[in-house]
């Protein structure tokens, strides 16, 4: 019983450490970058879904009008921050995300204040009881709206034009842009597409934890979940993250007595460490193939 | 090679300048004027656990505005001025460089937490900064610093009267306690405080788990706490988790008895989990927000007259105590005040009254600790905040 | 005296020099004894600000070496730094040896993580590498807070004063020339190691790395070698770290810190030792310069009063590295050189 209550509440906040990947991988299959600025847009999100509730707008409209805040804001930091990167070394691409994540998470500190806030959730507090196993309504809609984004990306990626088109433009930037895709447009709807997906994760976020600017610390434990299922898999991205969740929590569960406590935190690290001696590329991702 | 030469020499006669204005510019009392008086505090206003800083130094603030608007001290008006560190100790100790080498203050009040004050203590003992840190640890008073003074009751104390009570006054059968805490100095120290205390009265202690500051999911730690049989919860950690905790415990039907210590017994905890603190006891030692005391009357006019809606009363009300502790001392001092004898004064305090903000407070050129005194909180559901449960209590000698 | 506006070189010699004329060779000069007289001119906060940034300058010179000039991106500079500071620690603290046990012995150390790290990242590229060695960062930090008899876990580590000759160097000025020396040995053994063949393989490994092992370029040595000597520097630096510091605790060195030095390097330039140096001093300084000016601003216009926190700060720095990646790539080495060959080549300008 105990051992699937941790496995139930480990699935649940894999499924948050899901959508966070999943904003991490859409970036990377379709502008080939780590985004590292994505726990503070995750922050920021979560921000602005807080202050509209806050102001009187009723949760369902509020989730939209978030997401929408998230496309926009996507849509501008690529517009300023990487276009003009565009054709620059790796190396610069993630530094300017550093440097982003850096700038955005004193901004949020300074526009919203430093202080903890709560957010009120619409859930109602009382929990779902199936089978004995507890299990909270918010952890239930993350799990069902990370599935439905994983469905929903996979046939995106493999059939739609635009999915296509984002592949291309991560694959070989020169080659899409002589098969005529519009890389520019192609980045800006990457970059809003996955700042959206931030904005769920936001949203779910912060009905689970308490509010403030460390929120987008968060981003940082779902970096093994990243790498684990590979930098260019949707499936992956949510294989991983449930994995992480449920090391986690079963690290804490059954080692935090063991060892000393502390356990639950590192293990995702220190499981990412091994996983990349083994598959330099992560459980499920392509391998780079360079030429000289 | 000659023209080196002789711009060296140039070069010396200019430092020589130098070095005798820098020495006089040392000759004149640190901060201190016909009518004013500088005083510097280094305190979090930014970054993750700024929530923990600005109450006091709001409070801090306040109070001295407050007296300022009464005419000052002996005439003298107080400037306070407040060094942000993010509660990172290089940034703490570059702050104190900054407030004594270029603002030249009088004193900095605190510098700010446990590591900042460790990594501080070779500059406060050299430029005679007398000053309260803000966070308990033995090594603050014990050996004796001739600068520091220690206030509030150290971890230990007040998880000792925690267990006292659980032992004498907690009516419950087949007790079990289980202790959540952080892997920080003072979760650490809360730990072994329990354990030891615990053991004394043959109060099992069936459980001790790890909940980090920033914890996103408390699910691990409250099954394990339910499958060990815990009905007394024992935490070690600042609010946020504990808010994290006590809402999981509710969400899992799991409701102990739970404890905290100072900084996690604040009103806050009540407004932010609702009935979910129903079963919350925390220690402080600090008066509450609701007291009828003259102290904490005057804490509610003063954060009216500026406005102020802290979040954390508890730290609001200790940063005006700090302050009032410090303009006692600058009082005492009278016309001649610098360094030495703003020390020298505030080793005179015996008992002093703070009107129900903090207990007695007395300080002897002998010793700077704290008193050893806690006060055990517990909290009102519909009044939405933290009532006293006792009145000012030592642990037991055992 | 003729003005030079070309490179004539006429020997390898001569290509490799470091101070080539005698204009460098004044400049440097009066250059360092400016640096002596400094603690004179300057109240105990600037010396202050100086010898963190000379531990800087050692931190970012190492990581230069392993992330300018051969490419492997690190994320986890800082628990190197750690591994020499507590390294240092006990040695210092514990069993009282004298400082030029306790920083070599660290940097040694810490080359050993280095290599320990650096091999099984071998076949590790780019972002992997990158969460790699992150990773790496977040479990040494677990360490020195779990492994408490050794590290003092939470507490963190005393460390003791550092004693030349039988004087204790107990203030700003004095640990101020200590630190200068460090520094500058470390710096001029870099300068060397990059201009030598060490050097050039590097960066043959950093542009095109299966072609340099096409060439007879050993891959391997040459990537653990370059852990290896990065670490080396960082834990020299966490040890000097410590002496300015008196105490040491985990949270020094978290991965906001390897962020930092990362940044140095970027703002200063990738694999530009002189970069490394600049991209140190500015991280370090501008913080406090950006608190100055703020806070004479609000000493002139009241209505800014209580504005500024440090939130400003970090604000700007995640700024000022945006803006150098966006508009100056090259770093503030990129800007010298360009200073610099104006000088040279005026009144032309190329």
């Amino acid at each position: 019983m105990y051992f699937l209550e941790l496995l139930v509440s480990g699935i649940a906040v894999g499924s948050l450490y899901a959508l966070i990947a999943m904003g991490f991988v859409l970036i990377y299959k379709g502008t080939g970058v780590i985004n590292f600025a994505q726990g503070e847009v995750i922050m920021v999100a979560a921000f602005i879904a807080y202050y509209l509730v806050r102001f009187g707008v009723p949760f369902w409209l509020a989730v939209p009008l978030t997401l929408v805040a998230s496309a926009l804001l996507g849509g501008l930091t690529e517009r300023l921050v990487i276009r003009p990167l565009l054709g620059e070394p790796v190396f610069s691409v993630v530094m300017i995300t550093i440097g982003l994540s850096i700038f955005l998470r004193s901004m949020a500190g300074i526009i919203f204040g430093h202080h903890n806030y709560v957010f009120p959730s619409p859930f109602p507090v009382e929990p779902l009881h199936v089978g004995g196993i507890v299990l909270s309504h918010n952890h239930l809609w993350s799990m069902i709206i990370s599935f439905s984004l994983m469905l929903l990306f996979f046939f995106f990626f493999k059939f739609s034009r635009l999915g296509l088109g984002m592949r291309a433009t991560a694959n070989d930037q020169d080659t899409a842009t002589l098969m005529g895709i519009n890389i520019k447009r192609v980045y800006a709807l990457t970059w809003g597409i996955s700042f959206v997906v931030a904005g769920l994760a936001g949203v779910g976020l912060a009905n689970v934890m308490v509010l403030n600017v460390g929120l987008a610390f968060v981003a940082i434990s779902a970096f093994p979940a990243v790498i684990l299922g590979g930098l260019e898999s949707i499936p992956g991205a949510i294989i991983g993250g449930l994995t992480i969740g449920i090391l986690e929590n079963m690290a804490g569960g059954y080692l935090d007595q063991l060892v000393g406590g502390g356990i639950k935190d590192v293990t995702p690290f220190a499981v990412l460490f091994l996983v990349l001696m083994i598959k330099p590329y992560g459980l499920f991702g392509t391998k780079e193939v360079e030429r000289v | 090679m000659g023209k080196l030469g002789r711009s060296a020499r140039m070069t010396l006669w200019v430092c020589m300048v130098f070095l005798l204005s820098a020495g006089l510019a040392l000759a004149a009392g640190r901060g201190v004027t016909d009518d004013s008086v500088k005083m510097g505090f280094v305190l979090v206003k930014t970054g993750p656990v700024a929530a923990l800083g600005i109450p006091q130094g709001d409070g801090m603030v306040d109070y001295m505005n407050y007296i300022n608007e009464k005419g000052g001290i002996n005439g003298r008006k107080v400037e306070m001025l407040w060094e942000d560190d993010g509660f990172q100790a290089p940034k703490s100790v570059a702050a104190v460089k900054k407030l004594i080498s270029r603002d030249k203050v009088l004193t900095i009040m605190t510098t700010g937490g446990t590591n900042q004050t460790i990594a501080n203590m070779k500059n406060i003992k050299r430029y005679k900064i007398a000053n309260i840190p803000n966070a308990m640890a033995l090594e603050f008073f014990d050996p004796l610093h001739p600068y520091i003074f220690a206030l509030g009751a150290l971890y230990e104390w007040q998880y000792q009267v925690i267990v006292d009570y659980i032992n004498d006054d907690l009516k419950m059968k087949d007790k079990k306690i289980g202790v959540v805490y952080t892997r920080k100095e003072y979760g650490k120290k809360g730990l072994d405080a329990v354990k030891k205390r615990a053991a004394k009265y043959n109060i099992p202690v069936v459980a001790e788990l790890v909940m980090p500051t920033g914890a996103v999911d408390a699910s691990s730690q409250v099954l394990a706490l339910q499958k060990a049989g815990a009905n007394i919860v024992i935490t070690c950690d600042v609010l946020p988790p504990i808010i994290s905790f006590l809402k999981t415990a509710e969400k899992y039907n799991y409701w102990p008895q739970v404890f905290g210590f100072n900084w996690a017994t604040d009103d806050l905890l009540v407004k932010a989990c609702g009935p979910a603190a129903k079963n919350y006891i925390g220690s402080g030692f600090v008066g509450s927000w609701t007291d009828d005391t003259p102290g904490i009357k005057l804490v509610r006019e003063i954060a009216k007259k500026y406005n102020r809606k802290p979040k954390l009363t508890s730290l609001y009300i200790g940063g005006i105590g700090v302050s009032m502790l410090f303009a006692e001392a600058i009082k005492r001092a009278g016309k001649d005040l610098n360094p030495d004898t703003l020390k020298n004064s505030l080793e005179t305090l015996r008992d002093f009254d703070t009107g129900g903000i903090f207990p007695p407070v007395t300080y002897t050129p002998k010793s700077h600790a704290p008193a050893k005194k806690v006060k055990l909180y517990k909290t009102d559901v519909e009044k939405k905040c933290l009532v006293p449960l006792t009145g000012w209590r030592s642990p037991k000698d055992l | 005296m003729a003005i030079r506006s070309k490179t004539f070189c006429e020997s390898y010699h001569e290509d490799i020099k470091l101070l080539d004329t005698i204009w460098s060779k004044c400049w440097m000069g009066l250059f360092v004894v400016g640096l002596l007289f400094l603690p004179y001119i300057s109240d105990s906060y600037i010396v202050y600000m100086v010898n963190l940034s000379c531990i800087a300058v050692v931190a970012s010179v190492g990581l230069n070496i392993l992330t300018g000039l051969t490419g492997q991106i690190s994320l986890g500079h800082a628990a190197f730094l750690a591994i020499g500071a507590y390294t240092a620690a006990i040695l210092g603290e514990g069993l009282g040896m004298p400082f030029w046990i306790t920083l070599p012995a660290g940097g040694l150390v810490s080359a050993a993580a280095g290599i320990l790290v650096g091999i099984p990242c071998l076949r590790l590229k780019g972002l992997y590498l990158a969460m790699a060695t992150m990773s790496f960062g977040v479990m040494v930090e677990y360490v020195l807070i779990t492994w408490g008899s050794l590290t003092g876990g939470e507490r963190g580590m005393y460390m003791p004063e550092v004693t030349v000759l039988g004087h204790t160097l107990d203030t700003d000025e004095s640990m101020y020339y200590f630190l200068l020396c460090i520094a500058t040995l470390m710096i001029i053994a870099a300068k060397n190691i990059v201009r030598t063949r060490v050097g050039r393989a590097f960066i043959a490994v950093r542009d095109r790395d299966i072609a340099a092992e096409v060439m007879g370029v050993n891959l391997t040595g040459y990537k653990v070698m370059a852990f290896a000597l990065s670490s080396f520097y960082a834990g020299v630096a966490g040890g000097m770290y410590a002496y300015v510091m008196g105490h040491i605790h985990p949270e020094h060195f978290t991965l906001m810190s390897s962020v930092e030095y990362m940044a140095m390097i970027v703002i200063g330039g990738l694999g530009s030792i002189l970069g490394s140096i600049f991209g140190a001093i500015f991280i370090v300084v501008v913080p406090e310069g950006i608190k100055l000016l703020a806070q004479g601003i609000e000493s002139v216009i009241p209505a800014m009063q209580g504005r500024y926190d440090e939130e400003w700060n970090i604000a700007v720095f995640g700024l000022l590295i945006m803006l150098f990646l966006i508009f100056e790539p090259g770093g503030l080495n990129a800007i010298w050189q360009r200073i610099k060959t104006g000088f040279k080549n005026w009144p032309f300008t190329y």
